[in-house]
């Protein structure tokens, strides 16, 4: 199919990813394991100051963050694009250059947009 | 092409890569009709599709040695992005005013 | 054979994780089955030599649109009791559906052949990785064979901003907000007055 010289490169990833997932699974299986877990109904029911012991994970969120995430998410794309344009431009050329150019000035035009409604600002 | 034919256990050829893909798409058309109650995990179950037709975009283009499906992986990538973005925007905006994701009654949307 | 077990470890990861985002009961859960998902993709693409596409998945993905869901899960405090409820009287269908879409797809497999020269009339020949690495061969093509795409994905992304903007900023009323220029602009005669109080007359 394809040569695999460069996958040696990737081999150091590899074997972190392993030594990672093994020690993540060992924190939990090992805490899961040596603590002691005879839960009686006192353990288990509203502490004295009315807090759960166990509540959900979920907590609520303000709206705003979300906004900022969908713009985080374009620029990201943004600058995921930004990447193979700066490997390559010494082939591209100025064609190469001035499509980046156009690019970015299109979501300029966004960025001015979203600054302008005050969607940057926190309050 | 040889790559093609060739079914191997322990030989990874285009197959094994269009079958991984063929489960993927098949799990979120799943998804898609078990999660009727939450359109958040709808929208994880199309994001799974388009994985799946990624995965295949990048196989046939490494298998047929053309960068074309690559190019392409990468659009898709870029516009599922935007995809999820407005898609759970609407998705918030429909909570706001209904206080309900299920999508027995998004039909409610229309007039 | 190191890279088939290799393959298998990661095809059969993504599977299995695919398989909980769909029937996880809890939504957070099933936005980090997906990341899950995403993450093993990003392996398998690194492992078929599409390095860039491999870490975009990473950086987007995972980085982002994971946490954009997470955001919305955690934002829309949903029972979870509720959320399966009518799983199982639409698995019959669901089922019924992915099976034919399976079967269909094995039949396109099965009746499908390369054409005669097909290998000759490639757009795009993938250059030789040891001497143009990935990133370098795909940044040759995006920018200048195929810039109407590029720039069309420019539009895409133009309207998904202005269209989430649209969607969910809502400015409250009645905030005051600090305007830097407005103080630094703040004379000492438009603020401060001087008045020359007569005893027991009082300013009006």
């Amino acid at each position: 199919m394809m040569d695999h010289a460069f996958l040696q490169d990737y081999l150091p990833i590899l074997i972190f990813l392993m030594i990672a997932g093994g020690m993540a699974v060992l924190a939990v299986l090992a805490s899961w394991l040596v603590g002691r877990q005879n839960p009686d109904p006192e353990k288990i029911s509203s502490y004295e100051c009315g807090f759960e012991p166990f509540a959900e994970t979920q907590g609520k969120f303000d709206v705003r963050f979300y906004l900022v995430a969908i713009l985080f998410i374009i620029f990201d794309l943004e600058i995921a694009f930004l990447f193979p344009w700066a490997v390559s431009l010494g082939y591209t050329g100025a064609f190469g250059f001035w499509s980046m150019v156009v690019f970015l000035g299109i979501l300029t035009v966004g960025f001015i947009y979203e600054w302008k409604k005050g969607a940057l600002e926190w309050e | 092409m040889e790559a093609m034919t060739e079914i191997g256990v322990f030989e990874i050829g285009m197959t094994h890569y269009l079958v991984l893909g063929a489960m993927l798409f098949m799990l979120g058309v799943f998804g898609i009709f078990l999660n009727r109650r939450n359109i958040i995990v709808i929208l994880m179950s199309v994001e799974l599709m388009l994985l799946a037709v990624t995965i295949n975009m990048v196989t046939f283009s490494a298998f047929l040695q053309d960068l074309t499906g690559q190019i392409f992986a990468l659009f898709i990538l870029t516009v599922a992005a935007a995809e999820a973005a407005i898609g759970l925007a609407i998705l918030m905006v429909f909570f706001r005013n209904r206080g309900i994701i299920s999508v027995d009654v998004v039909n409610r949307m229309k007039g | 054979m190191v890279e088939a077990l290799i393959f298998y470890m990661f095809a059969f990861v993504l599977i299995a994780s695919a398989v909980m985002v769909v029937v996880s009961r809890n939504p957070v859960h099933s936005v980090l089955f997906l990341v899950m998902a995403f993450f093993n993709t990003a392996g398998l693409f690194v492992l078929l030599g599409a390095e860039f596409i491999a870490m975009m998945l990473v950086i987007v993905y995972v980085g982002a649109v994971a946490v954009l869901f997470l955001f919305v899960v955690m934002m829309l405090e949903i029972g979870k009791v509720s959320m399966k409820e009518g799983m199982v009287t639409y698995l019959p269908v669901g089922l019924f559906v992915g099976l034919v879409l399976l079967a269909e797809l094995v039949f396109v497999y099965l009746g499908w052949e390369m054409a005669e020269g097909a290998a000759d009339r490639r757009l795009f020949p993938t250059p030789d990785a040891s001497e143009v690495a990935n990133t370098h061969a795909l940044g040759q093509i995006i920018y200048t064979h195929n810039v109407y795409l590029f720039q069309i994905s420019g539009l895409i992304l133009l309207v998904a901003m202005i269209g989430a903007i649209v969607l969910s900023l809502r400015t409250r009323p009645g905030v005051r907000k600090q305007d830097i220029a407005d103080q630094l602009d703040r004379r000492r005669e438009d603020a401060v007055e001087l008045h020359k109080v007569e005893s027991g007359a009082g300013i009006k």
